[in-house]
């Protein structure tokens, strides 16, 4: 409405000033009788204000739609009833169709490359499997290297892996009730051979008395837990140190809190060690970071209903805490475990 | 004795893990013709089949299917791929088990033995399996004990893996990090301290049977068993 007064504002006064004009024309040249002239004049002033009646009605859809902000399917709302609207219409439809085209094609390139590079990840699989097993069973220290170094090389490959699959992570996962201290000491258990190596040394500290249950995709937090294990291991210098994993309930929810003994993260990047392809002062201090490992761990978490937070000092360690929204877990009590 | 029919198409892969299967007493046979398949297990007749699901030509669920309609035998899945997805398809075409790549040869040694126990029953276990012998020093890893002659003594289930690797190998040298890695258990993380307390029972028990100063420290490496009980005796 406001977009249709102000459009005609002109016109309007336009209107005005030649009503005037005439009428002056006229009394100028003698014409005296008062109340004919007001009367035309409302004559007038009623077609047009009839005229802009009309002209609101039919261009009501029109102006609404150049009034609003502009949605990508806005063009929609107009309705082509009069020559200007057609074109606004058909202007919009034409352009709306240009960028869906063009997202599709875009998208279409995306999930072709991600394919691809799933496709590529599951072929690189082999030799992998190929070199590691040449070198499980030898103690000669060059082969031993060799296959810590496939070790991260497959972990680099699984990554890469999780990382594409993210977005598709709806068709992806699973909840189920799961007890948490076997799916953790599974989770170290897989990671022996790094713990060994680094000499570094996980200690299980989790509640006697009661066994901790929750409710999530084994899969996908299971390879959460390996990064930040991983982490926890890459970031330890010193011999000998410990890996502390605690379990236990505070307020309804349970937790797991794992802790290390590293080199810590210093105060400024703690707040940014989420973002992806983050690498702050420790990426600097340790080439192999890709930055990718705690985002994936964040946005695994958040789908699957976990909060997680960091704490860490330099040169005393990190602690990463998950906490597994207690609620959930009351739900899956009664229900049959899948 | 076992026949294994190994249908991978990396050569290497396929190699290696014949290799390793005949290492235990396992008769194997490869894949050749990856069009043939059907033909080549009703020739070979095996025991058991290690399938990979990505194959030149038709698929490994393809295979299973077909080998279904021949036989009951146990077949085992080998893939990259690790999705629930996948794992539900291969069983359900058919496969009785399913190992993911990378995989360590504990885990197909173990999945195999199983199969066979549930197939054939259990006395015919193929024989480098439940007893490892070096120079008459048995060590029996079903029940748990070690014998020299007619001496014997009962072991805790982490000596006799430690002995199993430090005997497999002979008198080579076996690393810290190895014997970490075997007696590791998912009930107990072992640090280096554990190791050494294991390493001393273990020398204890062997001089239970007669047995002095066989297991060796090298300095900087490891451990190596060193036979040299018969002249004890």
């Amino acid at each position: 409405m406001k977009l249709f007064l102000k459009d005609h504002r002109a016109l309007v006064a336009v209107y005005a000033l030649q009503l005037l004009a005439v009428s002056g024309v006229y009394w100028l040249d003698g014409y005296r009788d008062g109340y004919v002239v007001l009367y035309a004049g409302l004559l007038s002033g009623c077609l047009l204000a009839g005229y802009l009646l009309v002209r609101f009605l039919t261009h009501r859809s029109f102006y609404a739609c150049l009034e609003q902000d502009g949605a990508m399917d806005a063009f929609k709302e107009v309705e082509p009833r009069t020559p200007l609207s057609e074109s606004l219409y058909r202007l919009l439809k034409k352009q709306y169709r240009a960028y869906v085209t063009e997202i599709n094609a875009q998208q279409y390139k995306i999930t072709r490359h991600l394919q691809f590079i799933s496709q590529w990840v599951h072929q690189m699989k082999t030799p992998v499997s190929v070199i590691h097993l040449l070198v499980q069973d030898s103690d000669d220290s060059r082969f031993v290297a060799v296959g810590d170094e496939v070790d991260r090389l497959r972990k680099g490959l699984d990554l890469v892996l999780y990382t594409t699959r993210l977005d598709g992570f709806a068709q992806d996962f699973m909840v189920e009730k799961l007890e948490l201290e076997a799916l953790v000491r599974s989770v170290v258990s897989e990671q022996k051979r790094l713990f060994i190596r680094s000499k570094v040394f996980p200690r299980m500290q989790f509640p006697s008395g009661e066994r901790l249950f929750i409710a999530t995709d084994e899969k996908w937090l299971s390879f959460a837990l390996t990064q930040v294990l991983t982490n926890a291991v890459r970031y330890t210098t010193k011999e000998n140190a410990n890996l502390t994993l605690r379990a236990y309930r505070r307020d309804e929810e349970t937790v797991l809190e794992i802790s290390d003994e590293g080199v810590g993260i210093p105060a400024s990047d703690v707040p940014r060690v989420f973002e992806a392809y983050f690498t702050g002062e420790n990426g600097r201090n340790f080439r192999e970071s890709t930055g990718m490992g705690l985002y994936l761990v964040k946005q695994i978490c958040d789908q699957l209903g976990h909060r997680v937070e960091i704490e860490s000092a330099v040169m005393e360690g990190t602690t990463i805490r998950i906490r597994f929204g207690g609620r959930r877990t009351e739900t899956l009590q009664g229900s049959k475990e899948v | 004795m076992f026949k294994i029919y190994v249908v991978e198409d990396d050569r290497q892969l396929a190699g290696l893990l014949e290799n390793y299967l005949q290492r235990f007493g396992y008769a194997t046979c490869t894949a050749a013709n990856f069009e043939r398949i059907k033909e080549e297990f009703e020739r070979e007749a095996p025991h058991l089949v290690l399938l990979d699901v990505n194959l030149p030509k038709f698929d490994g669920y393809y295979w299973c299917r077909q080998i279904r309609n021949l036989s009951t035998c146990p077949i085992i899945f080998i893939s990259a791929r690790e999705g629930k997805m996948d794992q539900v398809m291969a069983l359900e075409n058919g496969a009785d088990d399913y190992i993911t790549k990378p995989f360590d040869y504990d885990i197909v040694l173990a999945k195999i033995r199983s199969q066979l126990r549930r197939t054939y029953g259990d006395y015919a276990a193929a024989g480098g399996d439940r007893a490892v012998q070096l120079e008459g020093l048995k060590l029996d890893k079903d029940r748990l004990y070690l014998s020299l002659g007619d001496r014997k003594v009962e072991l805790s289930l982490t000596e006799v893996k430690m002995l199993e690797e430090l005997m497999r190998r002979g008198e080579e040298v076996v690393s810290r990090d190895r014997l970490l890695e075997k007696i590791w258990d998912d009930q107990v993380f072992v640090d280096d301290n554990t190791l050494n307390v294991y390493v001393t029972r273990v020398r204890k028990k062997l001089a239970a049977l007669g047995i002095e100063e066989a297991l060796q420290t090298v300095r900087g490496q490891g451990y190596r068993l060193v036979p040299r009980w018969e002249e004890a005796r």
